[in-house]
C-alpha cells in the first residue's frame, strides 16, 4: 500500500505520461477481482488516515455473498519502476527517465454477461486493458465479447493467464500440454485481435506476444505471477545474451539441449519455455507438494527465496503459496507490464480522439483530446453513476479528456440528445465538487487536468446516465457508448401499496441512473417496466430498487420478452387507403428489408444521417438495391434511426414532398406500434408506390394524411404475412463432459438447439454452444444446474432476432399466443384488427 | 357531361347509409315522455316567449310532434336545437342565444354540469325500470345485508331510484341513495326540480337525521350522505343504467370502489369487470405524455358548461410557468384528422363537462388528457394518488380539490423521464422567466438559435411551402387529368356510373 495525500495525489496526475488508465476484463469466474486484490495490496493508494482498512473493490454486499462483481470499482495504483526498467518504456509513456513513479487508474469489472454494460463504460474511460483468461478453460465467449469491444474502443490488451495452480495441483498437466494450452489461448486472443484490428491500424500492433512481455502467467489465488521478462532477466546474466533474444528463445518452437538452440525439437531437446521457466516452478511444487523438506530448502535458496522463521514452519499448500509469492510477486510482474506495455493518456488520444469525438476533427476540442492538453477547453466523459451515501443522488463518474475540471467551474453538460446549436439536453451549471474515487472511499480534491478519471458531485441532476461536459460552447458530443447487450428481459414493477405509486416512479428514475443499461419505462398501458439484459440483471435491479431506491415493497409480474413485428413477404397487393376526405390516396407495398440491413442499422453502419448517395451506393453494391430507389429512403423508423425504411417509389408525383413530413409521422408512429400487437416493427421496407393528392392544399394537410398513411402501412403489414420476431440469446455452457446429456435435454426442452460442442483440449471440459429463445430461458440456468448436478454454468447474451415459427392468425400457433397475450397486457381489443379496417377499395 | 364534377344525383338518394333510424314515439305517449304538461307550465310561469328544444339525435324524430305541442299550449316561438356541436348531454346555450331564446328544455341524456347563462328545465324522458326485478337481482347480487351501498342511477331511470330505495332499504341497514341534483341556472329551483323535492319529501326523517354528522358528498349533479364514520372507500355503488359514459365517468370518479351496474332494458345485473385500475394506469401514461409535452393545444370541448373560459385561462397560465407553450382550438367534436392537422401539438387538452372529458386517444396522432391531467403533469404540488377528477370545476381556486401551482425555486429542475428514458426539464426556464419581450444581454453561452414555438417546428420540416425550383422541372405537355369525384375517379374500376371512359 501506498500512502499518499490528496496534494500528493494531485502532483502526480499532472504528470500525464506517467498515468495508465486500464481496465481489468475477462470471463466471469476467471480471477479478476482476486488478481485486483494482489495488485492493490501491492500499490493501492490510500489516503493515510483509512490505511489498515481492506477490501477495496468489494463496495456491496451482494457483491461479496455472491462472489461476482456487479458493479465496476475504479481504485488507483501508485507504482515505482526499477531504473533499469525505464528503458523498456516507450518514450511517450514516461515523463523523462527519471520519472520513476507511475498512476495507475485500475477498473475491475463484472464479468457475467449480464453486466457487461458495466464493462463497456469501463471501457471508455480507459486506455489499456488487463484480459485475463482461466488457462485451463480458455477463452470463453465473455473474453471474446469485452476483447472485442475493447478493441473497437481502441483500447489496447495486455493478456494474464491466471489460475495456474489449477493446472498444476488439479489438473497436474504435463509441462508441454500446459504450454500448449498457453499457445493455444495466445492464439485464441489474437485471432480475435486479428479480426477486429489491424495491424496497420492506428494503435499499431496489438497482437499479445509472450516473448515480448505482453502476456503474463501466474495465480491471482496465490499471489505469484511472471512475464517471460522476469525469466528472460534471470537467464540473459547466466548465459550472457541480450534480454531481448533471451526472451524470444524462452517462448515458441525453440529448443535447447543444454549445448544449442534449434527450430524443431529432437532427441534431448527440450522446448525453452518448459525448460527455462515451467521446470523450475513444476521443481518447486513438486517439493513443496510432496513434502520433500530438504529439497524445498535447497530449491528456495537457489532462487534466493528467504523465509521467515515462523514460514518455514509451514508446509503443503500455505508453503507453497509463501514460497511462490516470495519468488515471483504478482504485484512486481503486473505492474512493470502496464506500465511498460499500456499506453498513456497522451499516447492512447492520440487515435481515440476521433472515435471518441463527434465533432469536427479539427476544432478545439479535438485537438484538445488529440495533443491530451491540460491548457486545452475542458472535454470530459461521464460514463456511469455512482450512488451516494446521501440517498438519491449520485456521482457523476468519468474521464476528462481534453482541460481540467474543477470545483466551482461552471461547464456546459450536454446529454446524449444534445445537438449542437440547439438547447435541448443542454445545461450550463457549475460544478459543485470535485472528488477522487477510491475504492468506496473519496476524497475531495481542488481539480483534476485530462487523462484522469474523476467524480463529479451536483452533475446527476442534468444527466441520466452517461454526457458530455465542456467548456467549449461550439463542442459536440462524446460519441455514446454502444452496448454488447441489449435489455430484452423485462418485467412490470407495481408498488403492493397502491398509494406508494410516486415513490416507485422516483425510485425507477433513480434505478434508471444507477445501471448503465437497464432501463425504465412507462408503457402505454400505464405499467412500469424494468428492462434488463438478463435474468440476473434484473434481479440484482429490482433488488436494488426495492431495498435502496424505491425503499418500499414491490410486486413484480413474471418476466416478459419483448417482440418484434415484421414481414415474411412482398405484399400481396397494393394496399390503397383513402384520406378521410377521399381524396387523397396512398399506395403501397410492404417487403422483408434486404437480410442483413436490419443488423447494419442496430450497428450504426447505415444510419439516417448518412449521406444519401454514399448510403445509396452501399446498398446497392453490398445489398442489391437499385439505385434509384435507395437514393429516395425517406426516413428510418420508428424514432427515425429504427431498423425500418420508408422508400418513395413513386414517379411524377405533383405535391409529393408536401405530405412528406405527413406520411413520415405516420410511418414513425406505425412502425413503432406495429398492427399485430402494437410491437416496434423490425427488418419491414415499405414503398409509396403511388399517391393521388387533392389540388388544394388545405385537403391534403396532415390530418387528412397523417391517419391515411397509418392505415396504409398496416394494411401493407396485414397482406405482407406478418410475423412475429423473438430474441434469442447465444448460450455458452462449460461442463464436463459426462453431463452433456443434460445440456442437451434442457435445450430440447426449451427449443433451444446446440451449435458447437467443443473438448478444452486436456481438460474433460467441454464448452458447448447454443441458440436459446429467451422466452424459454427463464428459470434456464437453476432447470440446467438441477440437470445436470450443478455442473453446467450457463453466459446467456442476446444474439439475434428470430422468426417466431408459425402464423399470428392461426388460433393456438405460438406467435398466435404471443399476439394474444401481448394485447391483453397491454388492454387493446382482443384479436388483430382485420384487413378492411385498413384497406379501402378503388 | 354533367357527370364530370358530380356523380349522378340518383345513386345519392338510392345510396342507403348503415344508420337504422330510431322508431317514432307514439303519439298518445310523447305528452308523457316529454312531460309536456310540466313543461307548458314552466314555460307559462316565467312568461318566456321564445323557446329552445334542445333534443339528442336519438330523440330528434320525436321533436317536430314536441315543438307543435309546446307552441300550440304555450303560445311562445319554439326553436329546435338539433346535432349538438359538443356532446347532446350539455345545454347548448351557444346554440339557443343564435335565435335569442330565453330559455332552453333539455330532453334526454344530461350530464347535469351546470350552465352559466339561461335557464334551463331539463326533461329527461324517463324509462320504465322494473323495480320487482331490479330489486330481486339486487338481494341476488349483494346477499349480505349489512353492506355499504351507494344507489345511484341514470338519469333517464332516476323517477324509479325512489320505488327501488325505499324497498331495499327496509333490508338493506347501510343503503345510500344518492339524489339528482338539478344544477340551477339562475332560476329558483322549485318548479325545475320538481323530481328532487318529490324525492326528499319520500325520506323526510332519514335525511334529517344523518345530515348532523354525516358527510353529503355532491359530485356530478348527484348528492348522497354517508353514514356517520364512514370512509367512501367502504362503500359498493350500485347503478341502474345501461353503460354509458356517465357509468365510466362515476367508476373513474370513484375508483376505489366496487361498481355493480343494472340493465333495465336487457334485465341483466352484473358486476362491472371492467379494470377500472387498468384503466386509470393508462390515464396515468397519458399524465406522462402530458409532462413531456413542449407544446400543449387546449381544445374547447364545450360552450355550455359554466367556468369553462375560467378553467382554460387556468390551463393557460399553468402551462405557461411549467414552461410549456400553449394554443387555444375550438373545433366542434373532436375527431383524428382535424386534430392531427397541427402536427407540432404534442398534447392536447380537452376541456369538456366530466362525461365528455375522457377521450380514448389511441386512434389519435397525439394524446388528449383532461384538465385533471395536465395539472398534474404541470403542477408538482399535485401528485398521484389514485383519485380521480373528471370534473374540471373541482380543479378551480375555491373548489375542494384545488391545489395551488407549487412555486418553482428559480433553478434548472429536472426530472427523467419514463417514457423516452432522457432528460427533461420541469418548470420555466431561465431565459424565458425574463420576459420575450425584454431586452436582454446576448449571452454566448446561452444564446441558441432555437426557440420552443411553432417556428422551430416549420423549420424542421422538410417542406416549408411553395418552392419555385425555377429551371428544375421540365417542361412538358399539358395532359388530361382526373374526372369524377374523390369517392371514385371515373378511370378507377368500380367508379360509379362511367365505365365507358377507360
Amino acid at each position: 500500500m501506498v500512502h499518499f495525500t490528496v496534494d500528493q495525489i494531485r502532483e502526480v496526475m499532472d504528470k500525464k505520461k506517467n498515468i495508465r488508465n486500464m481496465s481489468v476484463i475477462a470471463h466471469v469466474d476467471h480471477g479478476k477481482s482476486t488478481l485486483t486484490d494482489s495488485l492493490v495490496s501491492k500499490a493501492g493508494i490510500i489516503a493515510s488516515q483509512k490505511a489498515g482498512e481492506t477490501r477495496f473493490t468489494d463496495t456491496r454486499k451482494d457483491e461479496q455473498e455472491r462472489c461476482i462483481t456487479i458493479k465496476s470499482t475504479a481504485i488507483s495504483l501508485f507504482y515505482e519502476l526499477d531504473e533499469k526498467d525505464m528503458e523498456f518504456v516507450p518514450n511517450d509513456g514516461k515523463e523523462g527517465p527519471n520519472e520513476r513513479g507511475f498512476l495507475i487508474n485500475l477498473i475491475d469489472s463484472p464479468g457475467h454477461v449480464d453486466f457487461s454494460s458495466e464493462v463497456t463504460a469501463a471501457l471508455r474511460v480507459t486506455d489499456g486493458a488487463l484480459v485475463v483468461v482461466d488457462c485451463v478453460s480458455g477463452v470463453c465467449v465473455q473474453t471474446e465479447t469485452v476483447l472485442r469491444q475493447a478493441i473497437s474502443e481502441r483500447i489496447k490488451p495486455v493478456l494474464f493467464m491466471n489460475k495456474m495452480d489449477r493446472a498444476l495441483l488439479e489438473l497436474q498437466l504435463e509441462k508441454e500440454d500446459l504450454y500448449q494450452n498457453f499457445a493455444r489461448t495466445v492464439e485464441n486472443v489474437n485471432v480475435i485481435v486479428a479480426t477486429y484490428a489491424d495491424e496497420d491500424g492506428p494503435m499499431g500492433n496489438i497482437m499479445v506476444s509472450p516473448e515480448k512481455g505482453t502476456v503474463g502467467f501466474g495465480s491471482g489465488l496465490h499471489g505469484w505471477a511472471f512475464t517471460l521478462k522476469q525469466f528472460g532477466e534471470l537467464y540473459s546474466n547466466k548465459f550472457k545474451i541480450d534480454l531481448h533474444k533471451m526472451m524470444k528463445r524462452l517462448w515458441g518452437d525453440q529448443f535447447f539441449n543444454g549445448k544449442k538452440w534449434q527450430k524443431t525439437g529432437g532427441e534431448g531437446f527440450m522446448r525453452g519455455f518448459n525448460k527455462f521457466v515451467l521446470d523450475p516452478i513444476y521443481q518447486v511444487f513438486t517439493a513443496i507438494m510432496n513434502f520433500k523438506k530438504d529439497e524445498t530448502t535447497k530449491l528456495l535458496e537457489k532462487l534466493e527465496v528467504k523465509l521467515t522463521h515462523e514460514e518455514k514452519g509451514l508446509e503443503g499448500k500455505p508453503l507453497l503459496k509463501v514460497a511462490m509469492r516470495k519468488w515471483l510477486p504478482a504485484g512486481e510482474a503486473l505492474l512493470q507490464m502496464i506500465c511498460t506495455h499500456l499506453p498513456s493518456p497522451v499516447t492512447a488520444q492520440k487515435y481515440r480522439m476521433e472515435l471518441l469525438y463527434e465533432g469536427p476533427h479539427d476544432d478545439e476540442a479535438a485537438l484538445g483530446i488529440k495533443n491530451c492538453d491540460a491548457s486545452a477547453p475542458l472535454m470530459m466523459y461521464v460514463s456511469k453513476m455512482v450512488p451516494t451515501t446521501d440517498k438519491g443522488r449520485f456521482y457523476a463518474f468519468g474521464r476528462v479528456f481534453s482541460g481540467k475540471v474543477g470545483t466551482g467551474q461552471k461547464v456546459r453538460i450536454m446529454g446524449p440528445n444534445f445537438i449542437p446549436g440547439k438547447k435541448e439536453d443542454l445545461y450550463v451549471k457549475p460544478i459543485q465538487r470535485t472528488i477522487l474515487m477510491m475504492g468506496r472511499y473519496i476524497e475531495p480534491i481542488e481539480d483534476v487536468p485530462c487523462g484522469n478519471i474523476v467524480g463529479l458531485v451536483g452533475v446527476d441532476q442534468f444527466l441520466v446516465k452517461t454526457g458530455t461536459l465542456t467548456t467549449f460552447q461550439d463542442a459536440h458530443n462524446l460519441r455514446v457508448m454502444k452496448f454488447s447487450v441489449s435489455p430484452v428481459v423485462r418485467v412490470a414493477v407495481e408498488p403492493k401499496n397502491p398509494s406508494e405509486l410516486p415513490k416507485l416512479v422516483e425510485g425507477l428514475k433513480r434505478l434508471a441512473k444507477s445501471d448503465p443499461m437497464v432501463q425504465c419505462i412507462i408503457e402505454e398501458s400505464g405499467e412500469h417496466i424494468v428492462a434488463g439484459a438478463g435474468e440476473l440483471h434484473l434481479e440484482i435491479c429490482l433488488k436494488d430498487l426495492e431495498e435502496d431506491h424505491a425503499g418500499i415493497p414491490i410486486k413484480k409480474s413474471d418476466p416478459v420478452v419483448s417482440y418484434r413485428e415484421t414481414v415474411e413477404e412482398q405484399s400481396e397487393i397494393t394496399c390503397l387507403s383513402k384520406s378521410p376526405n377521399k381524396h387523397n390516396r396512398l399506395f403501397m407495398r410492404a417487403q422483408p428489408l434486404t437480410e442483413g440491413i436490419a443488423e447494419d442499422i442496430d450497428r450504426g453502419d447505415i444510419t439516417p444521417r448518412d449521406d444519401a448517395k454514399a448510403r445509396a451506393r452501399k446498398l446497392a453494391d453490398e445489398y442489391g438495391w437499385d439505385v434509384g430507389e435507395a437514393r429516395k429512403i425517406w426516413c428510418f423508423g420508428p424514432d427515425t434511426n429504427g431498423p425500418n425504411m420508408l422508400v418513395d417509389c413513386t414517379k411524377g408525383v405533383q405535391y409529393l414532398s408536401e405530405i412528406k413530413d405527413s406520411v413520415v409521422a405516420g410511418f414513425q408512429w406505425a412502425s413503432k406500434e406495429g398492427v399485430l400487437c402494437e410491437e416496434n416493427m423490425r427488418a419491414v421496407r415499405f414503398d409509396i408506390h403511388d399517391v393521388t393528392l387533392h389540388a388544394d392544399a388545405i385537403h391534403r394537410g396532415g390530418g387528412q394524411i397523417i391517419p391515411t398513411a397509418r392505415r396504409c402501412l398496416y394494411a401493407c403489414q396485414l397482406t405482407a404475412k406478418p410475423r412475429i420476431l423473438e430474441p434469442i440469446y447465444q448460450v455458452e455452457i462449460q461442463c464436463p463432459q459426462d453431463s452433456t446429456g443434460g445440456i442437451y435435454s434442457c435445450m430440447n426442452k426449451r427449443r433451444g438447439h446446440v451449435t458447437e460442442e467443443n473438448q478444452i483440449i486436456g481438460t474433460p471440459q467441454v464448452v458447448v454452444k447454443a441458440y436459446l429463445p429467451v422466452m424459454e430461458s427463464f428459470g434456464f440456468t437453476a432447470d440446467l444446474r438441477s440437470q445436470t448436478g450443478g455442473k453446467a454454468f450457463p453466459q446467456c447474451v442476446f444474439d439475434h432476432w428470430k422468426i417466431l415459427p408459425g402464423d399470428p392468425f392461426e388460433e393456438g400457433s405460438m406467435p398466435g399466443v404471443v399476439v394474444t397475450n401481448t394485447r391483453k397486457r397491454k388492454g387493446l381489443n382482443e384479436g388483430v384488427p382485420p384487413l378492411d379496417k385498413y384497406l379501402d377499395k378503388m | 357531361m354533367a357527370v364530370a364534377f358530380s356523380s349522378d344525383s340518383s345513386e345519392v338518394i338510392n345510396r342507403s347509409l348503415g344508420i337504422s333510424s330510431p322508431s317514432r314515439t307514439s303519439p298518445d305517449s310523447v305528452e308523457a315522455l316529454y312531460e309536456i304538461s310540466r313543461c307548458v307550465e314552466w314555460v307559462k310561469i316565467r312568461g318566456f316567449h321564445k323557446v329552445a328544444l334542445q333534443f339528442p339525435d336519438c330523440l330528434l324524430v320525436d321533436a317536430t310532434e314536441v315543438a307543435s305541442k309546446m307552441e300550440k299550449k304555450t303560445g311562445a316561438k319554439v326553436y329546435i336545437l338539433g346535432d349538438t356541436s359538443y356532446g347532446s348531454c350539455c345545454v347548448d346555450e351557444v346554440a339557443a342565444q343564435h335565435v335569442n331564446a330565453d330559455c332552453i328544455i333539455h330532453y334526454g341524456q344530461s350530464c347535469l354540469s351546470p350552465t352559466s347563462h339561461l335557464p334551463v328545465l331539463y326533461v329527461f324522458c324517463c324509462r320504465p325500470v322494473d323495480v320487482e326485478h331490479c330489486v330481486q337481482s339486487f338481494r341476488d347480487l349483494i346477499p349480505d345485508q349489512h353492506t355499504r351501498v351507494i344507489l345511484m342511477s341514470d338519469v333517464t331511470y332516476s323517477a324509479s331510484i325512489n320505488d327501488i330505495s325505499t324497498r331495499l332499504s327496509q333490508e338493506y341497514t347501510h343503503l345510500v341513495t344518492s339524489r339528482l341534483n338539478i344544477p340551477d341556472s339562475k332560476l329558483d329551483t322549485e318548479s325545475s326540480t320538481e323530481m328532487s323535492e318529490h324525492t326528499t319529501d319520500s325520506t323526510p326523517t332519514q335525511e334529517n337525521t344523518l345530515k348532523q354528522d354525516s358527510q353529503v358528498i355532491c359530485r356530478f349533479g348527484r348528492t348522497f350522505c354517508l353514514q356517520a364514520d364512514t370512509e367512501l372507500d367502504s362503500y359498493s355503488i350500485f347503478y341502474i343504467g345501461e353503460e354509458s359514459l356517465t357509468l365510466t365517468n362515476l367508476m373513474m370518479a370513484y375508483n376505489r370502489c366496487t361498481f355493480y351496474s343494472y340493465n333495465p332494458e336487457e334485465r341483466n345485473c352484473r358486476k362491472e369487470t371492467l379494470n377500472v385500475n387498468k384503466a386509470l394506469m393508462k390515464r396515468y401514461y397519458m399524465v406522462e405524455k402530458a409532462k413531456e409535452a413542449n407544446v400543449v393545444g387546449i381544445v374547447a370541448g364545450t360552450l355550455g358548461v359554466s367556468d369553462y373560459l375560467t378553467v382554460i385561462n387556468n390551463l393557460k397560465e399553468m402551462i405557461k410557468k411549467a414552461g410549456k407553450k400553449s394554443y387555444t382550438f375550438v373545433m366542434g367534436k373532436l375527431n383524428v384528422p382535424k386534430l392531427a392537422n397541427f402536427m407540432e401539438i404534442d398534447v392536447f387538452v380537452l376541456v369538456a363537462c366530466s362525461e365528455n372529458t375522457l377521450i380514448d386517444s389511441s386512434e389519435f396522432y397525439r394524446p388528449v388528457v383532461t384538465p385533471f391531467e395536465m395539472e398534474l403533469a404541470c403542477n408538482s404540488a399535485r401528485e398521484w394518488t389514485g383519485e380521480y377528477i373528471t370534473d374540471f370545476r373541482e380543479l378551480l381556486p375555491g373548489a375542494p380539490s384545488h391545489v395551488p401551482m407549487s412555486e418553482g425555486t428559480g433553478e434548472d429542475e429536472t426530472d427523467v423521464s419514463l417514457i423516452s428514458g432522457g432528460m427533461r426539464r420541469v418548470g420555466l426556464r431561465e431565459e424565458e422567466a425574463a420576459g420575450s419581450t425584454a431586452v436582454v444581454k446576448r449571452d454566448d453561452v446561452l444564446t441558441v438559435a432555437e426557440s420552443n414555438s411553432g417556428a422551430s417546428f416549420l423549420q424542421s420540416l422538410s417542406c416549408q411551402g411553395l418552392e419555385q425550383k425555377l429551371g428544375e422541372t421540365e417542361v412538358t405537355t399539358a395532359v388530361e387529368g382526373r374526372k369524377g369525384i374523390a369517392a371514385g375517379y371515373s378511370h378507377e374500376p368500380g367508379a360509379g356510373g362511367d365505365e365507358g371512359r377507360d
